[in-house]
């Protein structure tokens, strides 16, 4: 279960980053999972905020880039499994755009970690937490994105 | 919660049926209302009653595993989500003055005086739906059910994987509450047994497919359990797409499968591990296993609130005390009553999918007797204000008891609000959903001139429509409202950073209010329908459905490309288990038919289908047909062995159905090919469990065996059934499998690694070598004929073209796929059709029946109106920009964007609204950005990025 807010060892003098996470979650399987995890009272992270999107084929190369033009440290697109699809197969060409993501991401020189696609389905809250926590863990230890113009640190 | 929600649904929970008079069509029932002790239409659910709630019971959801207050909420998703007081539990009583509860109700929703009450329905029909009563565990004494910690039943089991359950989805023993590293799963506790001690007769259907599926699931829980034992007599993965499950499952190293049924378990006092002894089934040795904890697979027995309730309706039980259908013509869903009907467990052992098949079968039923009555809707005439001009947004924030409020900061996310621009109102609420608050909405709409509502509160997913609705009301169109979710994604799950989480809160009110700058409003469009429908497929299940759809006055063309009616049920004898003649059945089938007003096109093939739900065109060799839905019951085949077990070299090696038929022709006298035969071999399996042939298990073609054999040992046959599994799952084909075994019928196992032989000289089989599995030698059995037990598959050349034409997609076996393989069993991803019997997977006739007349009642879901509304966040193309690329229409899957002519020689794409689901997809697709997602648009979702990121507004 996710329990644990993401935290780097604070480091004396220094303050501790705060990353800037847009997750875009599809209406049907992972922004429910969301929603499940707060039924089941599931604890994690903070550090992002979700944009709800009808399905994960939704989210565009264009959207993700746009995110980290405006000062965005790590996106995460998340939908449901294979074969559960609202939509039948949204979710395979959120595979393919993202794919073109990544290469769009790289060519900006950031990092291929910030970005991420998962699957979370309703049911998994758990897994809906373990995926935030991870992730801003992972955002974390990169450190702000170089195009973030202000990034934000722990008052 | 749709049935909940649903405006001509009433809900009566904690209620009883205490009489029922009158007859089919007019019927007065007496439902007692037994007392809640709480308004449902005040209590908002908030929980502050339970906080102050001093008793502690055992939780029966929980099965005893949990804990709840006296005054509770029976589970999460209860329906009506309110409490209810335990009086028998509760301190406030003649002697006691306990009211806590009351005490902390802000809403003084707590009635101790509440005395319930009775009231009289005048109803049409009766659906009974009662559900079974779990197998009682401890009666089988030598398994040590409540004497030992560790052992368990699969319904505990079920809470315990369960993340919401009582140890939070951690599997872990009862005795000292450790990780178990072993677990033995064992099979069939209270069915197939013989005698009151060993549970009932019958098989219990699900309880197979509910170990292999926890197996699982326990490995995916914690990994580090390291053996799983699964003690069976057969795996019974009988249901569309579980044999595939369960190969799956023999993949996991961890899990092992032991055929043999545990003669007792014992404790070990000192560790609680429990010893397990057992004869195993193939070698026949007798085994002692130490494992850690045990879950026993208890089966399911009829509700023992099926005898009274039987009286008060006055039907008839069988003699399981279910509400078996009476075996009228077949029909699972008849009681011995007309106008009552029965679905589910109530009417005997059925899975999710059969049962919500059931359902709607059911709801057919009884929707004849009342369809004369059927409610028109009226459409609302409020005036829409006007939204144009610079927004005006109103934020309305919802405590929510303590739930939001006990962890954010309300108020200064209220504060923040305010200074954010176009932000014309802000106000607080304890319980923005509960009337009051609604109504507040409602006022400040129309006070402060509003053309936007952004509500701060629990989720979209459950409240939206109750605010979209209150919105509408006031006159804002619906889609000028934006929820954000403070609660189930924000105070319930950071609440021990509340100040970090009051930022995310501000954060995301930032969000919605950006986003709500840029939406616009959206109408529902509404298209006339043809009230018709169109039943493709003459069977059993096409019959069913016509015969349904005609009973409620609906217009049906019933098509089938044979030159008659009746399907597979003509090359059939008899029908189990009702025993009655499939020449009969099928007769009596057409005849209703033919007496109603169904158009009947025989020899009759469809060729192309255009349009979509409501206006389909539907082009034949005999013609063009105009439909508002269509219903899919083309069948299945039955697989045509190749060469294996001698099929094709032996004259004497036939299949089920050849002997079907010889059955059929001889009418009972069995000369097969001229010879009376002295000893009959089945060979099980053959087309259906084989990954190179059909993955899956046919379902249909044991209980066929099972018949055929007792058929032929009733004529002095010897009978010898070489099976890997013996799957007598459907009704009463489990004590026919015993009846079959009592009649001397012959039951030898093999393997799919080492098969039967049929060996034989020139054009005749003589015998078959088995290898025994429990000797380890060979057995040779002479024989007079082979019959191989041929499987289901789906009919090639119809399924491909139907597949062409109507674009259902087809699951890895061939057959099509439902929208859900649970609750949506007769649906298709395509909107207007349905599919019933073969055509989605092996089923037999009772369960064929059953969703012949499920598709009806889906399909009179639509072609009762006269108009289909059309949800209006579909996809929109500017034709201006679309440069007629085509990709949007190689994407969708739901054929919704088609190129047209713009100009000459000019196309562009058009989004039919009819059949866009909204998806947005294609958006995200295209090249020019000439789709847009309505109620998605880039700028919508832009602008919440910006808002956050930049932190402009």
């Amino acid at each position: 279960m996710a329990t644990k807010t993401a935290t780097l060892p604070k480091k004396k003098g220094k303050k501790k980053f705060v990353p800037s996470i847009v997750a875009f979650a599809c209406n049907w399987c992972s922004y429910a999972g969301a929603d499940t995890a707060g039924t089941n009272r599931v604890q994690y992270s903070p550090h992002f905020r979700v944009i709800r999107t009808m399905c994960s084929g939704r989210v565009t190369p264009g959207m993700v880039l746009k995110a980290f033009k405006l000062g965005a440290d790590g996106v995460l697109v998340s939908g449901c499994h294979f074969g559960d699809c609202h939509y039948i197969f949204g979710n395979y060409k959120a595979v393919e755009q993202f794919d073109k993501t990544k290469g769009l991401v790289r060519t900006l020189g950031l990092e291929d970690g910030r970005i991420r696609l998962e699957w979370v389905s309703a049911a998994e809250g758990d897994r809906w937490g373990q995926v935030i926590d991870e992730f801003v863990d992972q955002i974390t230890k990169l450190g702000p994105s170089p195009l973030n113009p202000q990034p934000k640190f722990e008052e | 919660m749709d049935a909940g929600r649903h405006p001509n649904i009433e809900v009566l929970t904690n209620s009883e049926l205490v009489r029922l008079d009158g007859r089919a069509g007019e019927f007065s029932a007496t439902v007692k209302r037994h007392p809640r002790y709480v308004d449902p239409d005040l209590c908002t659910g908030c929980g502050l009653c339970v906080e102050q709630c001093p008793t502690v019971v055992p939780n029966e959801f929980e099965v005893g595993m949990g804990a709840r207050k006296a005054i509770y909420s029976p589970f999460a998703q209860a329906v009506p989500n309110t409490h209810i007081i335990d009086r028998e539990h509760c301190l406030n009583g003649d002697f006691l003055v306990c009211s806590n509860c009351a005490e902390s109700c802000d809403r003084d929703a707590i009635n101790f005086d509440d005395r319930g009450d009775e009231i009289e329905l005048d109803v049409g029909s009766v659906v009974v739906a009662t559900g079974f009563d779990v197998y009682n565990a401890s009666a089988i004494s030598s398994y040590g059910y409540t004497l030992f910690d560790n052992v368990l039943t699969n319904m505990e089991m079920e809470r315990i994987l369960n993340a919401t359950g009582p140890t939070r989805g951690h599997i872990i023993r009862p005795s000292d509450h450790e990780v178990p590293k072993k677990i033995a799963f064992v099979q069939c506790v209270g069915s197939r047994g013989e005698g009151k001690e060993k549970g009932c007769a019958y098989c219990s259907r699900f309880c197979c497919m509910n170990a292999v599926k926890d197996c699982m699931l326990v490995k995916q829980h914690e990994p580090e359990i390291n053996e799983l034992l699964v003690y069976y007599i057969d795996l019974r993965a009988a249901g569309k797409g579980f044999e595939e499950f369960y190969q799956r499952s023999l993949d996991m190293e961890e899990l092992k499968y032991v055929r043999g049924r545990p003669s007792k378990i014992l404790e070990d006092p000192e560790t609680k591990d429990l010893i397990i002894y057992v004869e195993d089934g193939e070698t026949g040795k007798v085994s002692r296993t130490r494992v850690n904890m045990v879950v026993l697979s208890t089966g399911a027995v009829a509700a023992e609130s099926n005898r009274p309730l039987a009286d008060i309706l006055g039907i008839d039980l069988d003699e399981n005390a279910f509400f078996r259908a009476n075996g009228k013509m077949g029909s699972p869903l008849e009681t011995s009553k007309d106008g009552i009907y029965v679905c589910g467990c109530a009417a005997g052992i059925n899975d999710v999918s059969d049962s919500v098949a059931q359902a709607s079968g059911a709801a057919a039923e009884a929707e004849k007797h009342v369809a004369k009555f059927r409610i028109e809707e009226k459409p609302r005439e409020i005036k829409e204000l006007d939204s144009s001009g610079p927004p005006r947004v109103g934020v309305f924030l919802c405590n929510c008891g303590i739930n939001i409020a006990g962890v954010l900061d309300v108020e200064a996310m209220a504060e923040f609000a305010k200074t954010i621009p176009d932000v014309a109102h802000v106000e607080v609420n304890t319980f923005l959903c509960a009337d009051e608050g609604q109504r507040q909405i409602q006022e400040k709409i129309v006070e402060h001139k509003l053309n936007r509502v952004v509500a701060a509160a629990c989720t979209p997913r459950t409240h939206e429509p109750i605010f979209r609705e209150s919105c509408q009301q006031a006159g804002l169109n619906q889609y000028l409202f934006e929820m954000v979710n403070v609660r189930d994604q924000c105070s319930w799950v950071h609440t021990n950073v509340p100040e970090l989480a009051t930022r995310k809160a501000i954060d995301l009110i930032k969000m919605s209010v950006a986003r709500s700058r840029h939406l616009k409003p959206l109408y529902e469009n509404s298209i006339p329908i043809d009230q018709s429908a169109l039943v493709v497929g003459g069977g059993v299940a096409g019959m069913s459905a016509a015969l349904q759809l005609d009973a409620q006055g609906i217009k049906v063309t019933l098509i089938e490309k044979e030159g008659r009616l009746g399907g597979r049920l003509n090359d059939l004898t008899r029908v189990y288990p009702a025993d009655l003649s499939a020449s009969e059945l099928s007769v009596n089938m057409q005849q209703r038919i033919e007496s109603g007003r169904v158009e009947i096109m025989l020899s009759t093939e469809v060729e192309a289908i255009t349009g979509f739900v409501g206006n389909f065109e539907v082009a034949t060799n005999n013609g063009q047909i105009k439909t508002g839905t269509i219903v899919v019951a083309t069948g299945a085949d039955v697989y045509t062995p190749g060469s294996e077990f001698g099929h094709g070299r032996f004259a004497n090696v036939i299949t089920n159905q050849e002997l079907e038929n010889i059955l059929h022709s001889t009418r009972g006298t069995l000369e097969i090919k001229g010879q009376k035969p002295k000893t009959v071999v089945f060979i099980q399996c053959v087309g259906s469990r084989d990954p190179e042939t059909n993955p899956g298990c046919s379902r249909f073609c044991c209980p066929t065996t099972i018949k055929q054999a007792i058929n032929l040992r009733k004529n002095g046959v010897d009978v010898a059934v070489l099976h890997r599994d013996m799957r007598t799952v459907g009704d009463r084909a489990e004590e026919h499998y015993r009846h079959a075994r009592e009649l001397g019928v012959k039951f030898l196992r093999y393997t799919p690694e080492r098969k039967p032989q049929v060996v034989g000289v020139d054009r005749r089989a003589e015998k078959v070598e088995l290898m025994e599995l429990a000797l380890e030698r060979k057995l040779e059995i002479n024989v007079d004929f082979v019959v191989l037990a041929a499987g289901m598959v789906p009919n090639e050349e119809s399924s491909a073209s139907i597949h062409d034409i109507l674009k259902i997609p087809r699951a890895g076996d061939g057959f099509f796929m439902e929208r859900h393989a649970k609750l949506g069993p007769v649906e298709t991803t395509t909107e207007g059709v349905f599919l019933a019997g073969c055509v989605g997977g092996p089923r037999d006739i009772s369960d064929s029946i059953a969703q012949g007349a499920a598709t009806a009642a889906k399909a009179i879901t639509i072609v009762s109106r006269d108009t289909v509304a059309l949800d209006p966040t579909t996809c929109e193309v500017e034709q201006s920009l679309c440069r007629a690329c085509g990709q949007c229409v190689e994407i969708c899957q739901y054929h919704a964007p088609s190129l047209v002519d713009v100009a000459p020689g000019m196309k562009a794409a058009k989004i039919n609204q009819a059949l866009c689901k909204g998806c947005g997809t294609c958006a995200s697709w295209c090249p020019t950005g000439a789709i847009s997602a309505l109620h998605f648009t880039d700028d919508q979702i832009d602008s919440m990025m910006e808002a956050l990121l930049t932190g402009g507004a």
